[in-house]
């Protein structure tokens, strides 16, 4: 790697430093108790797959570059020069976390690991050495912002398709504007993603509350921020945080995507509306008698998956467990569950890359959790979620259905 | 030679490691204060305490370590309570404080046994790291800092035992202390004789020399994370 290189890097490095970055990257004591608090690290047990171990590699850069010590006695704390091998650590320690902060949860200090991984993803983007598949479905995303116009007429088009699944399942006598585009003043900014399920399925639970709402013209997913790219990641949620202003709604509401759901709420600062989930909403109409569900429709046993970005990274536990309850008879809960619940291995935008063999290990705890519960349905609000979990079934011959809250929701929505 | 050396580590080394730490504290802290926010947040959830509550429970109990590890949670316990009762003690040797004698004891609550105490904890920390994974976690640092903090204990608790000399007239008497330890506290320093002429002198001279090397290696290693802990936890409860 050359001098220009390197500069170029530790310029980028500098850029990252904010303030919870600067006491994250000082403060770790190596002690060791988030070791094995990884599901990667359970599914294959390796150092550079331990919370420390990645973070460790991104430290030590640091170190090299920033602290005095590591200048004058790089043995002191075995700071790390930027080099080509280096770079690889980089990039197992960071597309090997989905980020979902279960160590931060078990960290005496509650550190962010995957907040200092952010690091080593901006120096991968830079050195051209990120993962092709994000980085161009993060353009894709941009290009999209970039040049709505173009693409509104054929998304119109596909929508309109769509509307009949909702016709059909509210024995409604015509499909004119039940999924509404571009509705300014309307109560809610639906915002989903690219797959039919995720737009049908709360358009039902739309049209059968009769709320006043709209779709968004944008997906919901960030591969701006499973990339690493700040700027990216900014611009893509800012396409609808723009849309939503623009309409005036009220409340925007994300679809079944956590890492969607935690950017609009938490990491794009405030915002004139509320942010909400889809499964929030669907819980709030449940209880507001605004639709009715089959109670105890659902005879087999049940468990619910939390989903990272949605459970311990945003808040929301209750909602989808009270949905469950409500339609199954049999809800079993998972071991260890909510904060300390495991994670599939989907997120980070992992699904995403050619990994299937790493993350059936990866999933491994899940699994475990799974077959422990004995249950034959395994719910969550999370694509990410949802296909990874679909993965570990087909990887581990596991007996069970994988749902989404919404589509358990429309599959026992009682039609009026 | 060897006078001048002690001298220098007893008074202006003193002096120096007390600048360092105290301003490297806050030159730490203003790094972190100076540099740009984030515009979202880093929180966690559930949050089920009110946040200073939770901070301070998060910081000081160390619920997680509790739940991971229950050995080692009862050394990090034992050893930060230790910490702050020698605090105290070294308190009290600059001079009398009423209400640290709320427990009515001679100087050093415990009877040399905090002290003790504070030896086998980071005993208990250096030998957890010869072990995997902690040893391929461990770099350098861990192990001086370690090495550093059990040989000013080490020394330190011969200083507090070599009281049990005193017929022999071997200790430094509380008196001393408070002369030596007041005067420099008073920024006019003073070695009284009771101490240089003490046959435990090197002990303590060596006493003070690896504690000077603790607090000036205090907050540019990660035993800033005594000050950055609760920040952390603040963050987490956002």
């Amino acid at each position: 790697m050359d001098k220009q290189k390197i500069e170029e890097l530790k310029k980028l490095i500098r850029s990252r430093l904010n303030r919870p970055m600067r006491y994250y990257l000082d403060l770790c004591t190596r002690c060791g108790l988030c070791y094995d608090t990884c599901h990667v690290y359970q599914g294959i047990p390796k150092r550079e797959y331990s919370p420390v171990g990645r973070a460790e590699v991104v430290r030590k850069v640091y170190k090299k570059y920033f602290r005095p010590t590591g200048k004058l006695f790089p043995y002191w704390g075995d700071a790390k020069e930027l080099d080509d091998t280096v770079m690889e650590e980089l990039y197992e320690a960071a597309f090997s976390c989905t980020g979902c902060r279960r160590c931060m949860a078990f960290c005496p200090f509650g550190i962010d690991m995957p907040h200092i991984l952010s690091i080593a993803k901006v120096l991968l983007i830079a050195n051209e050495t990120a993962p092709e598949e994000l980085v161009m479905l993060t353009d894709a995303a941009v290009e999209k912002g970039e040049s709505i116009e173009m693409f509104k007429e054929g998304f119109m088009d596909v929508v309109k398709d769509l509307q009949k699944n909702v016709q059909e399942k509210l024995n409604l006598p015509s499909d004119e504007g039940l999924i509404p585009m571009d509705k300014k003043g309307a109560n809610i900014l639906y915002v989903g993603l690219s797959g039919a399920h995720s737009i049908v399925n709360p358009a039902i639970i739309f049209n059968a509350a009769k709320e006043d709402w709209t779709l968004s013209f944008f997906e919901g997913v960030n591969f701006g921020a499973f990339a690493g790219d700040p700027e990216k990641m900014d611009f893509i949620a800012m396409r609808i945080i723009n849309e939503a202003i623009e309409l005036g709604v009220n409340e925007v509401v994300v679809v079944e995507c956590g890492t969607a759901y935690r950017i609009m709420k938490f990491l794009m600062g405030k915002q004139p509306f509320k942010v909400s989930s889809i499964v929030e909403v669907a819980h709030r109409y449940i209880k507001e008698g605004r639709i009715k569900v089959k109670e105890g429709a659902i005879t087999e046993p049940v468990t619910y998956h939390d989903p990272c970005q949605l459970g311990r990274n945003v808040g929301v536990f209750e909602e989808p467990r009270e949905i469950l309850q409500m339609l199954c008879t049999n809800y079993v809960e998972m071991s260890p569950t909510r904060e300390y619940n495991w994670c599939c291995g989907g997120g980070g935008g992992l699904v995403a890359l050619d990994n299937e063999e790493f993350r059936i290990k990866s999933g491994k705890p899940k699994k475990d959790q799974i077959v422990a519960t004995g249950a034959k349905i395994v719910a969550s609000a999370c694509e990410n979620c949802v296909m990874q979990l679909g993965t570990i079934q087909a990887g581990y011959n596991l007996d069970i259905e994988v749902k989404y809250i919404t589509e358990l929701v429309t599959e026992n929505l009682i039609v009026e | 030679m060897w006078e001048s050396i002690y001298a220098f580590v007893m008074v202006p080394m003193v002096y120096i490691a007390f600048g360092v730490f105290v301003l490297g504290i806050l030159y730490k802290l203003y790094v972190v204060l100076s540099s740009p926010p984030i515009k979202g947040t880093l929180g966690m959830f559930p949050q089920t305490l009110p946040r200073p509550i939770g901070v301070l429970r998060d910081s000081l109990l160390v619920p997680t370590a509790y739940m991971k590890d229950k050995v080692f949670w009862f050394f990090i316990i034992v050893f930060h309570a230790a910490f702050l009762l020698l605090f105290l003690g070294h308190l009290e040797l600059i001079q009398e404080f009423s209400i640290i004698q709320i427990i009515p004891h001679k100087i050093f609550l415990g009877k040399g046994f905090v002290g003790i105490a504070l030896i086998v904890s980071t005993l208990y920390f250096l030998f957890r790291r010869f072990r995997p994974p902690y040893s391929l976690i461990s770099v350098p640092e861990d192990y001086m800092i370690l090495l550093i903090l059990f040989l000013t204990m080490i020394f330190g608790s011969h200083m507090s035992m070599a009281a049990a000399y005193g017929v022999m007239g071997f200790d430094v008497s509380v008196a001393d202390y408070r002369t030596y330890l007041s005067s420099l506290v008073a920024f006019r320093p003073v070695l009284p004789a009771g101490i240089t002429y003490s046959p435990h002198y090197v002990i303590l001279v060596l006493h003070i020399f690896f504690a000077n090397l603790f607090l000036i290696l205090f907050p540019f290693s990660k035993m800033i994370h005594s000050v950055f802990t609760f920040i952390a936890h603040n963050t987490k409860r956002k």
